[in-house]
């Protein structure tokens, strides 16, 4: 990790030199470069420290002052990460529950983005625009009547209550995302298969999701992102079986006499490949993306 | 949508388009009218009432839980909030803006260095959390590991266990975790900056500095407001690192709108206090997303 990060931040501030020495001359070369490996300093050297921590042996991780550069290293943390039931069973729901969420939220979003970019009928844009505003009410405050009614129904401490709060507060993010992704396929398919008298479901199921497939994936991914990092929804209405791993390692391990950093890094790194691998994967969408609908996690 | 109409050709039984596209976004609506719209109203309407979380009933009471909220937790929530969001919002918009500068130069492997400094935020917000709970740790953190290396203090600070700190290192964490994205934003909109109107400024002798004013600013303008408007909304609803950092402690210094209908209602069970709060909040925050609402229907117009 820590030669990969460096590598190309070497490689790239002598880019930054290079061109800027030929358009702007030393002043702003000088600057450009001091303000990123400042800024990079700030951003990326937390994240050294979490990865130090997780390999390094617990006697290491407390000593006082702490080494900079580790002496040794160990998987110690991860292994016994592996041999505790309960942080398994976290990592399982969450995986069931972050890949439940991205399916059904891409269906359901995938239908109504195409109807918001390809039909034209009265309320249309006010509805749009509840649509993203939905996104940005308190959580906070919609969590204690949800709690209610899932508590009155049974659904409390289920997939089920998990699966329904992630997947409609995805939709806005994907019903953006993918609206924009339809705008740009032509309305010309969609007239000359209708002329042809193909049924909007004929033209929905094998022309349009066909096209739209990397917009598709891309915003399921978003979603299952938006899942895997919840924590607010997962801490409340999960209970102690169904919990994820936020809420679950937030459980385990803050408010402890002693907090086991280096397993709780480790825990940490193990939470966050997966969303690393998402976005790597996603890197293309993502400006798009971003722009389109405010992601959030 | 693409207006087939009846003389084209016959298609029986089949609906009008209007309705077909309403059809079509049924299923979400429902979702966001039962998970969203209902709980919205209900969580409202709460604030008229006594109720508890755990107990059956309530008994209406007017307004008398806001008269409550206002002379009690309100007023230190809002500072609080408004203290976390300016600063928040402020400081990972020097960052980030600073970096897209940087990064816009024109450098080989900016896609790399733009996806690299995306870490930060890439990360779920409970390990932000617990990454920044690790350096700020009184005992064994490396920034007090660090600060008395350098000299700078003579002894360990307990960070979170201090209320101004424990606002700043809220406030850094969050900030850590926003700025790749404003620079993401940003560096997209610097993109988009029609490169000969900088070249005829230079030509007629505009300096760096100058061009960066009168071009890049004016062009940027409607993405500034944007990112800024977004990052706000966001901040001034915040729940996560705050709460998994301080819990809204040491002695509520750090209890934000968030933090504090939470604990009301799950920890306090006063759902009517809750509500009432939450109405003040959302009352607050709607400000901003009509603002956005606006925005970014001026943009697409």
């Amino acid at each position: 990790m820590t030669t990969a990060t460096a590598a190309p931040e070497r490689t790239a501030a002598a880019g930054i030199a290079r061109r800027a020495a030929r358009r702007r001359g030393r002043g702003g070369r000088i600057g450009a470069v001091a303000a990123v490996v400042v800024i990079g300093c700030f951003g990326l050297l937390p994240v050294y420290w979490l990865v130090v921590t997780a390999f390094s042996p617990t006697g290491d991780v407390f000593a006082f002052p702490p080494r900079l550069v580790p002496a040794h290293l160990t998987l110690a943390h991860f292994d016994s990460l592996l041999h505790t039931p309960k942080l398994v069973r976290y990592l399982v729901n969450s995986v069931v529950v972050s890949l439940v969420t991205a399916v059904l939220s891409v269906v359901v979003s995938a239908y109504c983005a195409y109807s918001f970019s390809k039909f034209r009928y009265r309320g249309r844009r006010s509805l749009m625009y509840l649509v993203l505003a939905s996104q940005m009410f308190p959580q906070a405050l919609l969590l204690i009547t949800i709690y209610l009614v899932f508590s009155a129904t049974g659904l409390l401490n289920s997939y089920g209550a998990l699966v329904l709060s992630f997947t409609t507060f995805t939709l806005p993010l994907c019903i953006w995302m993918l609206k924009g992704f339809f705008d740009t396929i032509p309305d010309e398919l969609i007239e000359a298969a209708r002329v042809d008298g193909a049924a909007h479901r004929v033209v929905i199921h094998r022309i349009m999701m066909p096209i739209a497939t990397p917009g598709l994936i891309a915003a399921g991914l978003f979603a299952f992102i938006r899942g895997w990092n919840d924590f607010i929804f997962a801490l409340t209405l999960a209970g102690p079986d169904r919990q994820t791993l936020p809420p679950g390692l937030v459980n385990t391990y803050v408010g402890e006499f002693q907090t086991a950093w280096p397993d709780l890094m480790a825990a940490s790194l193990v939470s966050s490949l997966p969303v690393v691998v998402a976005f790597i994967v996603l890197q293309r969408h993502l400006v798009a993306g971003l722009a389109s609908g405010a992601v959030k996690g | 949508m693409t207006a087939p109409d009846a003389s084209r050709g016959v298609r029986p039984r089949s609906l009008p388009d209007g309705v077909v596209g309403i059809l079509l976004t049924v299923p979400a609506l429902v979702l966001l009218a039962a998970v969203v719209c209902y709980p919205l109203i209900a969580g409202l309407v709460s604030s008229l009432f006594k109720q508890s979380l755990v107990l059956p009933g309530r008994s209406f009471v007017g307004l008398s839980n806001f008269g409550d909220e206002l002379s009690g937790d309100f007023l230190p929530a809002l500072g609080h909030t408004m203290v976390f969001t300016v600063a928040t919002t402020a400081l990972s918009f020097v960052l980030g803006f600073g970096l897209a500068l940087a990064l816009n130069v024109g450098i080989r492997g900016r896609a790399v260095l733009r996806g690299l400094f995306l870490f930060p935020w890439v990360l779920p917000s409970v390990v932000v959390s617990f990454l920044w709970l690790w350096i700020f740790n009184a005992n064994y953190g490396v920034l007090n590991g660090l600060l008395m290396r350098l000299h700078l203090i003579g002894e360990p600070v307990a960070w979170l266990g201090q209320p101004g700190t424990a606002m700043l290192a809220v406030i850094v964490a969050k900030t850590w975790n926003s700025f790749p994205w404003m620079m993401v934003m940003l560096l997209a909109g610097l993109q988009t900056v029609p490169r000969d109107l900088h070249e005829v400024a230079a030509l007629d002798g505009a300096g760096a500095l100058r061009r960066f004013r009168s071009v890049t600013l004016p062009h940027l303008r409607p993405m500034i407001g944007m990112v800024l408007l977004l990052e706000m909304i966001w901040n001034f609803q915040h729940f996560d690192t705050i709460y998994v950092m301080t819990g809204g402690g040491p002695a509520g210094a750090t209890t934000t709108f968030a933090v504090s209908v939470y604990d009301t209602a799950f920890k306090g069970f006063d759902l009517g206090g809750a509500g009432a709060i939450g109405a003040l909040w959302m009352l607050i925050l709607s400000v901003f997303v009509v603002g956005y609402v606006w925005l970014s229907e001026r943009r697409s117009a």
